[in-house]
């Protein structure tokens, strides 16, 4: 049985947190991979606090083709072989093109694709509680930063 | 490398290509973000230590 049909048999679609990714890219000769990353994700999948779904590597060449590898390509997982078993293969092909539009040519990305466990008890509460989610997102830093230095500055103009 | 068969030929969960949040990763990665807009960031998001009012 694929690890997706184990997953949803064991768990209701009403469970099942909010689910996000991220695409992180390491531009040609900046990568310095000590294992830290990985030491990290590990900690908040053991904590309870995330599911890591899927994750995919890809490589944009200068001619911008895209290769794609599975984690399982890597040659030593160490730690993260234990993750790798448990991935829900989400992503499909159509996928891969969709998130390398974001990367430069000559870089390397990192996608991770994973379930906000911590939100999935408050979210079925809130149904419970006859509640249904209208809008959500994420709050750049900037946008936090310029919405600050705007009210400085309109202080300092009305000072 | 390929793709495992399982990705292929199924619709995708991603639905258009993805815009680049440069301006964002800059500012979350490491060393990248003055000291202090940082300090005023976590200042203005932390409960009880807002810098302003809302109206």
């Amino acid at each position: 049985m694929a690890a997706t049909e184990t997953v949803m048999t064991d768990r209701s679609l009403d469970e099942l947190g909010p689910v996000d990714y991220l695409v992180v890219e390491f531009p040609a000769g900046v990568a310095n991979f000590t294992g830290e990353m990985a030491k990290e994700l590990l900690a908040l999948v053991d904590a309870g606090t995330i599911r890591v779904i899927d994750i995919l590597i890809l490589t944009k060449n200068a001619d911008g083709s895209i290769e794609p590898m599975e984690l399982s390509d890597i040659g030593e997982l160490g730690e993260l072989e234990a993750l790798e078993a448990q991935l829900a293969e989400l992503l499909a092909e159509d996928d891969v093109v969709h998130l390398a539009a974001a990367m430069e040519p000559g870089s390397t990305a990192g996608v991770l694709i994973w379930e906000n466990l911590w939100a999935a008890p408050f979210a079925s509460a809130a149904r419970r509680s006859g509640g249904r989610l209208i809008a959500n997102g994420r709050i750049p830093i900037q946008a936090i930063i310029a919405s600050i230095e705007a009210d400085e500055a309109a202080a300092t103009e009305g000072a | 490398m390929p793709l495992r068969a399982a990705r292929v030929g199924r619709v995708g969960v991603i639905g258009h290509p993805v815009a680049k949040t440069a301006v964002v990763a800059k500012a979350v990665t490491p060393g990248a973000a003055p000291v202090a807009r940082t300090a005023v960031v976590a200042a203005a998001v932390t409960p009880g230590r807002g810098l302003r009012r809302r109206i």
